[in-house]
């Protein structure tokens, strides 16, 4: 067999450099471009949604190919859009859910961030209110005949076997601390992490009846639907997952999560900080679980007859497709 | 023709009837008066009997159209009803006398509404236009009225007058208010001079040029005015309704918005649709009688 001559050796040899220095030179294989996902949260920017804020500004999202973007839009809208498969998640109370299913929304509850209904009544302490049984004959005020407050409402009376006309309701919007600081009405129904902060803060310190005592009913949570869940379970995984370390680092550091909360929410840094801090301690007992996310089915059934019984469901709605635990991380 | 109807004792004794009947009078009287009278934009007495099948025609079609669309579409109910559904829903919510009770709630705020706003715009476009002075004293309070976003004010001004009617009233009229004011100012203030003068040198009295001479010769301005305060009372009761309200189609736009009703949502919508046409159409009848004696004598 004949040698290669020593020139053609030298010739192989630069040829093989050439394209060894080629391919060192060839862009890396295309990471994928994370998913762009639109969140309808449901309300204004607020340190209640710390969870997501942190995980955003921590890259839990980015980690799970998730480019997040909130949108503040109303929690009924999430819910459409979702229901219509234009958004594969939203922000909703487990009532919407079954209220949306009711008119043929696929929407499934696939974590269920808040353990507990955040609904209750407050009243001034001097009213000397602490039970639904106080509430006979009094004058309430609630923002809407609709929606978490109404629902909590009834199934706050319903639960304690007091019939719920047997109080006065007055639909005030809105603007639960300003009727209840002008004594508009004897008591308000609120959010139990929020209003009564802020009233103990403007010198009306009140008493609490919070729905949760009396009743478990599914609250605030992920939503998706039913073609989601179907084509892309990877992706509610990596949104849940994504969701639940953001949700951990709140509960183990609530002071960093505030402070990051302050990049997200304009005007946080002007607002009253004592306030805002309280808030988000306030919320925190109510993101604590043993089981993060899960969905426990007596919250659904409990809440699927309060909708029956106030007539807001007009017939019983399938349960079993209302919400999901399988997609837990 | 909707009053008259009202009025008859035999409603009165079952108010869920009536209520249903009502709610058909209210849609027959509105497509009664876009048939057959004149164009709504015209003040013209003259009747063009000829082109009334327009209106009825152009109703049916943008309905068929809109069935169409909904059923070629193929979206869910909850994204687009068809005419058909919101029709099944309109009769459902007429019959239990939900939508009565709640169009009866709306129109009495807006008719108060309008009453306040045009009262007072009436009153001050008038001294207004008297007095320059006092135009210059008022003119940033009116302008500013005219800029204040009443959306953004409205859960205030339920605060301050709470929740019940009085509220949907003072945003009615708030909204009501500056159109008026100003065609109220225009209208007066486009009086001739000379016919003061012709008034003065007959020795009319004060009461006498503004009963006879300013009210009537800037009555054809004053109703441009108060036809678009109709129709924004409609808005201002409504965006009221949509703050605090347990009562009143923007009520229960609101809540079927929350049951994801949508079709029901549209009912209450074209509802407000007729109370805005119907409004309308009452001030142009007004305009039309009042303003007879410009077109001269009956052929």
């Amino acid at each position: 067999m004949q040698r290669p001559s020593p020139r053609a050796a030298a010739g192989l040899a630069g040829l093989l450099a050439l394209i060894a220095l080629a391919g060192a030179c060839l862009p890396p294989p295309q990471a994928e471009a994370p998913r762009r996902v639109r969140l309808p949260m449901g309300y204004i920017p607020n340190v209640q949604y710390a969870p997501f804020y942190v995980a955003l500004e921590k890259g839990y999202f980015l980690e799970e190919g998730i480019d997040l973007e909130f949108d503040y839009a109303f929690e009924t809208d999430g819910v459409a859009l979702v229901g219509a498969g234009e958004l594969p998640f939203s922000l909703a109370s487990g009532e919407q859910v079954l209220l949306a299913r009711a008119q043929g929304l696929p929407v499934t509850y696939v974590y269920a961030w808040w353990q507990d209904y955040p609904v209750a009544v407050a009243a001034p302490v001097e009213s000397g209110i602490t039970t639904p049984e106080d509430l006979v004959g009094k004058r309430i005020g609630i923002p809407v005949l609709a929606g978490a407050s109404f629902i909590g409402y009834q199934a706050l009376m319903r639960a304690a076997g007091i019939p719920p006309e047997a109080a006065k309701l007055e639909v005030i919007g809105f603007n639960q601390v300003e009727a209840l600081l002008a004594g508009q009405t004897e008591a308000v129904v609120i959010y139990a992490n929020n209003e009564p902060i802020q009233l103990e803060h403007l010198g009306m310190p009140v008493n609490v009846v919070r729905v949760a005592d009396y009743v478990t009913l599914s609250s605030n949570g992920l939503i998706s639907n039913e073609g989601t869940l179907q084509s892309d379970p990877e992706l509610v995984r990596g949104m849940l997952r994504a969701l639940k370390r953001g949700v951990d680092d709140v509960l183990a550091d609530p002071e960093a999560a505030y402070e990051i909360c302050k990049r997200y929410i304009e005007g946080l840094q002007d607002a009253d900080q004592s306030v805002q801090r309280e808030v988000l301690e306030a919320s925190l007992e109510f993101w604590r679980s043993e089981r993060a996310g899960w969905s426990d089915p007596q919250a659904w059934e409990n809440m699927h007859a309060v909708l029956l019984q106030t007539g807001l469901l007009k017939a019983p709605v399938d349960l079993e497709g209302s919400y999901s635990n399988d997609f837990l991380p | 023709m909707l009053f008259h109807l009202l009025e008859k004792p035999h409603a009165a004794s079952c108010p869920e009837r009536a209520g249903f009947r009502a709610s058909w009078f209210l849609v027959a009287s509105i497509v009664s008066n876009t048939q057959d009278g004149p164009s709504i934009f015209s003040t013209s007495r003259r009747r063009p009997t000829r082109l009334a099948w327009l209106a009825p025609a152009s109703l049916v079609a943008g309905l068929l159209l809109w069935e169409g669309l909904a059923r070629k579409a193929g979206l869910p109910a909850f994204i687009l009803p068809s005419p058909l559904i919101v029709g099944q829903r309109f009769l459902e919510l007429a019959r239990d006398g939900s939508l009565w009770r709640h169009t009866l709630v709306t129109l009495s705020e807006i008719l108060a509404g309008l009453a306040v706003g045009v009262t007072v715009a009436f009153v001050l476009g008038y001294l207004v236009a008297k007095s320059p002075s006092l135009e210059r004293v008022l003119a940033p309070y009116i302008v500013a009225s005219q800029s204040i976003p009443v959306v953004a004010i409205a859960p205030l001004l339920i605060i301050w007058f709470g929740a019940g009617t009085l509220s949907k009233v003072m945003i009615s009229a708030l909204i009501v208010f500056f159109p008026v004011l100003v065609n109220t100012v225009v209208g007066v203030r486009s009086v001739p001079a000379d016919l003061h003068d012709l008034m003065r040198s007959l020795r009319a009295t004060r009461w006498q040029i503004f009963a006879k001479l300013d009210v009537p010769a800037s009555l054809p301005v004053l109703f441009g005015g108060l036809k678009i305060g109709a129709t924004l009372a409609v808005i201002g009761a409504v965006v009221g309704e949509f703050v605090a309200a347990d009562q009143g189609l923007g009520f229960l736009i609101t809540l079927k918005r929350g049951l994801y009703d949508t079709a029901g949502v549209f009912v209450a919508v074209f509802l407000l649709i007729g109370l805005a046409m119907l409004m309308y159409s009452a001030v142009s009848l007004v305009e039309r009688r009042t303003l007879r004696w410009r077109n001269g004598p009956e052929a």
